[in-house]
């Protein structure tokens, strides 16, 4: 069947040129001496960065964001996994219970979230550090749950534990040392997505604490009035990062099992 | 004068010669199955003749016309896929009208072609049901009269029965094969299921690599292969070297060439026509198939495999020797 | 055996559903709670929820919202529903590398989104100097911080979200099914109308409903771009909330109430109509 390949071709460059001038544009901005009266830039230089890279208010707010993102990942996979585990393969009658659960952060935009969190924990004394710790917890559990029940789904977990209970390992010997070397690659991606959606929340961030820990998008915020071009050196760091992670999924989901997720935005 | 004739048809998918300048022809009214391994390009010469894939050379004549530069929808043939490819979103119902509806046929006419359609495949009472809610033959029989109900001039099955479980397909291939003879129409039917091939077709085509490896009615295929590739395809014959067939049958049994094919079921236990070749073997295993028990054999250092209908009253065991007699017509030389 | 097990899920589960427990169900009873209380009372009332359907200011937020999501969706869906088609039409490692692609450029959202447009279409944007350079007459009293500036921007975050969630429902219309049609003398045309379309429109009107639900909750595109400014739902709660002065909470929990039922709904329906996408597949 003769299909017009051609249009095609050009339906997706126009697309993905859309999508993509947004980031040239602001890619040659953060190079750019001056840009605000020429269609072009005035001159080229590496001044922005280097100047962002010396800013102690850069480094502190990027140190704050991977204690933050790291620590909150952290404790999330080491009690997620574990327990996504014990009820998919011990508790089963409940997993339907467990996908409604893990449906009701997508009902919650970050906004309404925000307005729970703080009519219980402003004036309960826990630092709201802890608390935008324990509301990002909330935020990547649908990531790691379709991740996990993936990983347990395709490595055959149940028979897996059996197989090893058969042969006399406890229920955590057999967790520990059959399903989680299997599981790994598949909870490496599911991570590292988790950990890029937490790397560009804001609205948690702004409203729970604000200036009081600056994160790096509440610093990316407060520098877009002051200087344009630092800001556009801090937009392109980040999408480098997000590019050089998405790169690092990809390879684990090649040698993993996951294939790629429909995911929500961090708007 | 054949009705669907194929001259010298060749494709190539990049470096893969699928048909290699193949021809063939078929009279109206005959239902024939192209068999073979998968990937021999059985399927692809079905969709050719569809025109859902574009062969590189040759020529494709249905009923005196030239298809081969025509657009599927023109060249007046039926298709029922493997994987039933009913529409999901129309009922039973409408999926039949669906080609007659496209030809702009009007309402009474429609209604009563679906009608008697359904009749014919037997889906009563599932007019209004979606192909959801069928079950696999159900589903089939759907997409039967689907590609029947526009009265194609030949009608192509690409598997058809493959998905089914083994009790169903058996019916279904009756009433295939029933439908068939009713209506009078032509159908070219792939498989690759030997058994299924010699119940149902008028004619097999035997494929191999893209070309007709033989072809004929089922006796003549499954009791004269003219190649290892046949005799190997069509049963569990046993293929002999001269020297090893020697080594069953004795020195001057006076074959000519240098392969042969002998069916299991041609080694008889009695003498039937008095001209039998005498043959000793030594029982290695037995097997019961059913209605079939089958011997492995040894004769010197040869092994062989003999099978006969059961008989429950005969108890043959492993280490017992067996004497058999062979006709000599039933040693068929192979190329 | 069995008390075995319950060790070790009792080990696991505990802290897992402590957690879940505190910082997402609480929260949410506390907020529904608060949105019935008046501000410095102690007995329930209907006042906060009388408050925001009579106060003009409140509904035109709600509005405005209504309306930006639903422009943005809708011309969001319109072009994902062509370029998530061509996408099919790719080779498979293509096809893998699309995805790849427009899924990164889902993550651009937010802050650094907001600042690419300024950099574009602000007031000294790149795109806003061209536009005056050439004299384009309409464009060169184009506002970012508007109303249409916002429809812009959420367009963009939304074009690849809906590509990713069309883009499998496209992959489960049967190439057999063409075939089909092609030889029962459907055309091309014919067979979009009458099977393809029809397959696929409830996966259509699906992922509307989740692109309305995320333009909806969306936060910080909106607020990076017009802080406070520009009255939308969204940004309206987080002032009531956050404001030093005006900080109104329970105010600002019956407009949230009222944003997380909205989603819910638009989430239900969306699951409602998948499942009629997945049932014709069985």
């Amino acid at each position: 069947m003769k299909e017009n390949m051609r249009t095609h071709k050009i339906i997706v460059t126009i697309t993905f040129l859309y999508l993509f001038i947004p980031l040239l544009a602001t890619f040659l901005y953060s190079l750019s001496t001056t840009w605000n009266k020429t269609i072009l830039p005035e001159g080229l230089t590496l001044k922005w960065f280097v100047d962002l890279y010396n800013d102690p208010r850069f480094i502190d707010a990027l140190w704050r964001t991977i204690q933050l993102t790291g620590g909150t990942m952290i404790v999330s996979i080491l009690i997620m996994v574990p327990a996504i585990f014990a009820i998919t393969v011990y508790a089963p009658k409940y997993e339907k219970w467990l996908q409604t659960i893990v449906l009701f952060p997508y009902a919650m935009p970050g906004v309404v979230a925000a307005v729970g969190l703080l009519s219980i924990y402003s004036k309960s004394g826990i630092p709201m550090v802890i608390v935008l710790a324990g509301s990002y917890f909330v935020l990547i559990l649908p990531f790691m749950y379709q991740g996990v029940r993936n990983s347990l789904r395709t490595v055959n977990a149940k028979t897996l534990v059996e197989a090893a209970e058969l042969l006399g390992a406890s229920r955590s010997t057999a967790f520990w040392k059959v399903i989680v070397p299997n599981i790994t690659p598949g909870i490496m991606v599911s991570s590292l997505l988790s950990f890029s959606v937490l790397f560009g929340e804001f609205v948690l961030a702004n409203i729970l604490v604000g200036g009081s820990f600056e994160t790096i998008q509440i610093y990316l915020y407060r520098r877009l009035r002051e200087s344009g071009h630092l800001s556009s050196a801090i937009v392109v760091s980040y999408f480098l990062l997000l590019l050089v992670l998405s790169w690092i999924m990809v390879r684990f989901s090649r040698r993993g099992t996951l294939k790629l997720k429909k995911k929500e935005p961090i708007v | 004068m054949s009705f669907l004739t194929i001259n010298n048809l060749s494709l190539a998918f990049g470096e893969v010669n699928v048909l290699k300048e193949l021809s063939l022809s078929i009279e109206e009214g005959e239902l024939v199955t192209l068999l073979g391994p998968s990937g021999c390009g059985k399927s692809t010469l079905l969709r050719s003749i569809a025109g859902l894939v574009d062969p590189d050379n040759g020529s494709i004549v249905i009923d005196d016309k030239e298809v081969i530069s025509m657009n599927p929808k023109d060249r007046e043939v039926g298709m029922v896929f493997q994987s039933y490819a009913l529409f999901p979103n129309l009922t039973v119902e409408d999926n039949i009208a669906f080609g007659l509806r496209m030809k702009k046929l009007n309402k009474t006419e429609i209604e009563k072609k679906v009608k008697s359609m359904i009749d014919l495949v037997g889906l009563n009472g599932k007019e209004r049901s979606y192909p959801r809610e069928l079950s696999g033959g159900q589903q089939q029989r759907a997409a039967l009269a689907r590609a029947l109900v526009v009265e194609p001039k030949v009608l192509l099955l690409d598997e058809p029965l493959s998905a089914l479980d083994a009790q169903i397909r058996a019916r279904l291939q009756n009433q295939i094969r029933d439908i068939q003879q009713k209506l009078g129409i032509t159908m070219v039917f792939v498989t690759h299921d030997q058994e299924e091939a010699m119940a149902i077709s008028d004619r097999i085509f035997l494929m191999n690599n893209g070309e007709i490896a033989q072809s004929g009615s089922p006796v003549e295929i499954y009791t004269r292969p003219n190649s290892e590739f046949v005799a190997r395809f069509m049963g569990h014959y046993n293929v002999l070297h001269a020297d090893e067939l020697q080594q069953i049958v004795g020195f001057d049994a006076g074959f000519q060439g240098s392969l042969f094919g002998i069916r299991p079921e041609a080694f008889t236990e009695t003498n039937i026509h008095g001209d039998g070749i005498e043959v000793t073997g030594e029982v290695q295993k037995v097997s019961l198939l059913g209605n079939v028990v089958r011997y492995q054999l040894k004769t010197g250092t040869q092994h062989f495999s003999a099978e006969h209908l059961h008989r429950s009253q005969e108890y043959t065991k492993s280490g017992d020797v067996k004497t058999l007699y062979l006709s000599k017509e039933d040693v068929i030389p192979l190329t | 055996m069995k008390k075995k097990t319950n060790g070790f899920l009792w080990l696991t589960a505990t802290p897992f559903f402590v957690l879940i427990i505190g910082f997402l169900f609480l929260p949410f009873i506390a907020m529904i709670i608060s949105s019935f209380k008046k501000n410095g009372e102690a007995g329930f009332s209907l006042f906060n929820y009388t408050e925001v359907f009579t106060n003009k200011f409140y509904l035109q937020a709600i509005g405005n919202s209504v309306l930006i999501s639903f422009t943005a969706s809708l011309i969001g869906i319109l072009v994902a529903v062509f370029v998530a088609y061509s996408f099919t039409k790719f080779s498979p490692k293509v096809q893998e590398r699309l995805l790849l692609l427009a899924n990164m450029t889902s993550n651009f959202a937010g802050v650094p989104l907001a600042f690419a447009y300024i950099v574009l279409l602000g007031t000294s944007g790149l795109f806003t100097i061209l536009f005056n350079e050439l004299s384009i007459g309409f464009l060169q009293g184009f506002n970012l911080y508007s109303w249409f500036g916002l429809v812009i921007i959420y367009i963009y975050f939304q074009i690849p979200l809906a590509i990713m969630l069309l883009y499998p429902i496209y992959l489960g219309i049967e190439k057999r099914w063409k075939e089909a049609a092609t030889l029962l003398g459907a055309s091309p045309l014919q067979f979009w109308l009458k099977i393809g379309i029809p397959f696929i429109l409830p996966g259509i009107a699906g992922t509307f409903s989740i692109l309305f639900a995320n333009a909806m909750g969306a936060y910080a595109t909106a607020y990076a771009l017009v802080g406070s400014n520009f009255n939308l739902l969204p940004i309206r709660i987080g002032a009531l909330i956050s404001g030093d002065i005006f900080a109104q909470p329970e105010l600002g929990s019956a407009l949230a109430v009222f944003l997380g039922v909205s989603m819910i709904i638009a989430l239900l329906i969306n699951e409602w109509l998948m499942r009629l996408v997945r049932r014709d597949l069985a």
